[in-house]
C-alpha cells in the first residue's frame, strides 16, 4: 500500500441529492420550461387562439380549484375509495401530499381488518367518493 | 504537485445500484440514469451528480435503465415483469410494457422509435414505440435468461449476452441468428458506443476488446479481481473496470498497464461508464451509492476545482471544500 501524501482535488460542494418531499423534475428548470409540451391543446397549435386560449385556461383553473376544494372539504370525513383490482375501501380522509401520490387516510377498513394509519397510493385509485 | 482522487458520492439510493446508463450531450448538457434494487430509478445531471427526480411507477427492484440520446425519454427494465417508458423531462411514466417474467436490459434505437427489451423469459422483444399497442417482434435462440441486449450497427442488428455463456448477433429485418460467442463463464457486462468500433466485454476477471464489425478479439487484460463491468474512453486512451474487490481500476488502452486503482466504495462495483465527453466516470455499488471519479485528476471540471498553490489562503469567494469526510455506511 503506498501511502499517498499527495493533496486531495477540491471541491466547490457535494452533489444534491433527492428532495425527501417530491420527486422532483422542478418545472421551473430551463430544460422543463423549454421541452415539456403544453398540456393546453390551444396553445401546442402554431397558431394560438387567443380567446380559445383563455377560455382553456379558465375551464383549467376551475377544473384545478374544484378538485383542490374537494381535497380539502374531504378532510376529517369518511371516504370509499375505488381501486385496481376491485378494491373498495372506506377511511377518514387526513391529507393529499403536494404531488397526489399519496393520500394520509385513518381506519381504514380493509377486508383483512381496520388499520389505524395508513397511506393510500393514488396511482392504484379509480375513484372516491364522499358525502359533502 | 501531485492530485489525489475526490470520488463525488450521490447518495439516494437505499439497495444496491446494479446498472447507470449516460445520456449523449443535450444542449442541457449529459444526463445519468441509475437502475437501483429499491425500485426507484433516479435521474442525475451528469457532470455534477446533482439529483433531477426519481421515476415512480415500478413494484418490483429495477434490472435495467437507459436513456435516449437527447435524454428526453428513459426506459426501465424491472422484477415487476415490467418495461416502462418515461418522459425525462417531467419525470411522467409514458408507457408499461408487460413481459412474462424479470426484465433485465433495455435499449433504444438511435431515433427513439423502438425499445428493445430481454430478461429472464430468454427472449428479446422489440417493441416499436409510435404503435406500443402493437404486440412485439419477439427474437428466440437464447438458452437463460439475458442479462444485457442492445442495438448494433446503426440499428441494424441487435447484440445480447446472456446467462447460458453466449453473446449472439442478431440480424434485426430477418430476425436470424448471425454469430456467437462462446465464453467458458458467464458474461458479465458489454458495452458499445453506438459511434464506436469497439465492443468492450468482461467476464470473469477478463476485459476483452472486439472489433465491432468483425467480432474478432483484438485485445484482453486480465484485472486483479473479477470484473462485473467495463468501459472504454470515447478517445480510447484508456478503459475504467470495478468488480468485487470493491475497487475502480484504471488501465492504458494501448500498452494494458494498469495505471490507478481507487477505493471508495462499500461493496462490490456492479456498474461504470464513462460520460460521453469522457471527463469522467460513474461508478455504481452494492453499497447503494453511485460515485462521480475525474479522468484527469485536479482538473477543473463539474464541481472539481483546481487549486493552485498561490490560490490557497488567498481571498475567494467560493467556499472549498478538501476531502469531504467518508462516511461509512
Amino acid at each position: 500500500e503506498r501511502l499517498n501524501m499527495a493533496t486531495p482535488v477540491s471541491v466547490l460542494r457535494l452533489p444534491k441529492g433527492p428532495d425527501p418531499n417530491s420527486r422532483g423534475f422542478d418545472p421551473r428548470s430551463p430544460r422543463f420550461i423549454a421541452l415539456c409540451r403544453t398540456s393546453i391543446p390551444a396553445s401546442a397549435a402554431s397558431e394560438a387562439d387567443a380567446e380559445q386560449l383563455q377560455k382553456e385556461q379558465h375551464a383549467r383553473s376551475v377544473l384545478r380549484e374544484t378538485f383542490l376544494r374537494c381535497l380539502l372539504s374531504m378532510t376529517n370525513k369518511k371516504v370509499q375509495f375505488r381501486m385496481h383490482e376491485n378494491v373498495k375501501v372506506e377511511a377518514t380522509f387526513g391529507a393529499s401530499d403536494i404531488d397526489v401520490l399519496n393520500f394520509q387516510v385513518s381506519d381504514l377498513h380493509t377486508p383483512i381488518g381496520v388499520q389505524k394509519e395508513a397511506l393510500i397510493r393514488c396511482q392504484d385509485v379509480i375513484s372516491f367518493t364522499f358525502d359533502v | 504537485m501531485a492530485m489525489r482522487q475526490t470520488p463525488l458520492t450521490c447518495s439516494g439510493h437505499t439497495r444496491p445500484v446494479v446498472d447507470l446508463a449516460f445520456s449523449g450531450i443535450t444542449p442541457y448538457g449529459y444526463f445519468l440514469i441509475s437502475a437501483c434494487k429499491d425500485g426507484k430509478p433516479m435521474l442525475r445531471q451528469g457532470d455534477t451528480g446533482d439529483w433531477i427526480g426519481t421515476f415512480l411507477g415500478h413494484k418490483g427492484a429495477v434490472w435495467g435503465a437507459t436513456l435516449n440520446t437527447d435524454a428526453t425519454k428513459a426506459a426501465t427494465a424491472a422484477a415487476d415483469f415490467t418495461a416502462k417508458v418515461w418522459d425525462a423531462v417531467s419525470g411522467d411514466e409514458i408507457l408499461t410494457l408487460a413481459h412474462k417474467h424479470i426484465v433485465k436490459t433495455v435499449n433504444f434505437t438511435q431515433d427513439s422509435s423502438c425499445l428493445l427489451t430481454g430478461g429472464n423469459d430468454k427472449l428479446l422483444r422489440i417493441y416499436d414505440l409510435s404503435n406500443p399497442e402493437a404486440a412485439p417482434q419477439e427474437i428466440a435462440g437464447h438458452t437463460s435468461a439475458i442479462k444485457k441486449a442492445l442495438w448494433y450497427n446503426n440499428d441494424k442488428q441487435i447484440l445480447s449476452a446472456a446467462e447460458d455463456k453466449t453473446i449472439r448477433l442478431w440480424d434485426r429485418s430477418s430476425m436470424q441468428e448471425v454469430k456467437t460467442l462462446t465464453f467458458d463463464t458467464s458474461v458479465s457486462s458489454m458495452e458499445y458506443m453506438t459511434d464506436g468500433d469497439i465492443l468492450v466485454i468482461t467476464y470473469g476477471k477478463t476485459i476483452a476488446f472486439y472489433n465491432a464489425l468483425s467480432l474478432d478479439l483484438i485485445k484482453s487484460v486480465e484485472a486483479p479481481a473479477p470484473i462485473n463491468s467495463a468501459s472504454l474512453h470515447p478517445e480510447k486512451d484508456f478503459f475504467v473496470a470495478g468488480g468485487d474487490d470493491f475497487k475502480l481500476y484504471k488501465f492504458d488502452y494501448s500498452n494494458k498497464e494498469e495505471l490507478e486503482s481507487y477505493k471508495g466504495h462499500f461493496g462490490p462495483v456492479h456498474c461504470v461508464r464513462f460520460s460521453p465527453d469522457g471527463e469522467l466516470y460513474a461508478s455504481g455499488s452494492e453499497d447503494g451509492t453511485l460515485r462521480l471519479w475525474q479522468t484527469a485528476v485536479g482538473k477543473t471540471y463539474g464541481l472539481w476545482k483546481c487549486v493552485l498553490p498561490e490560490d490557497l489562503g488567498a481571498e475567494n469567494s467560493e467556499q472549498l471544500y478538501t476531502s469531504p469526510p467518508e462516511i461509512k455506511a
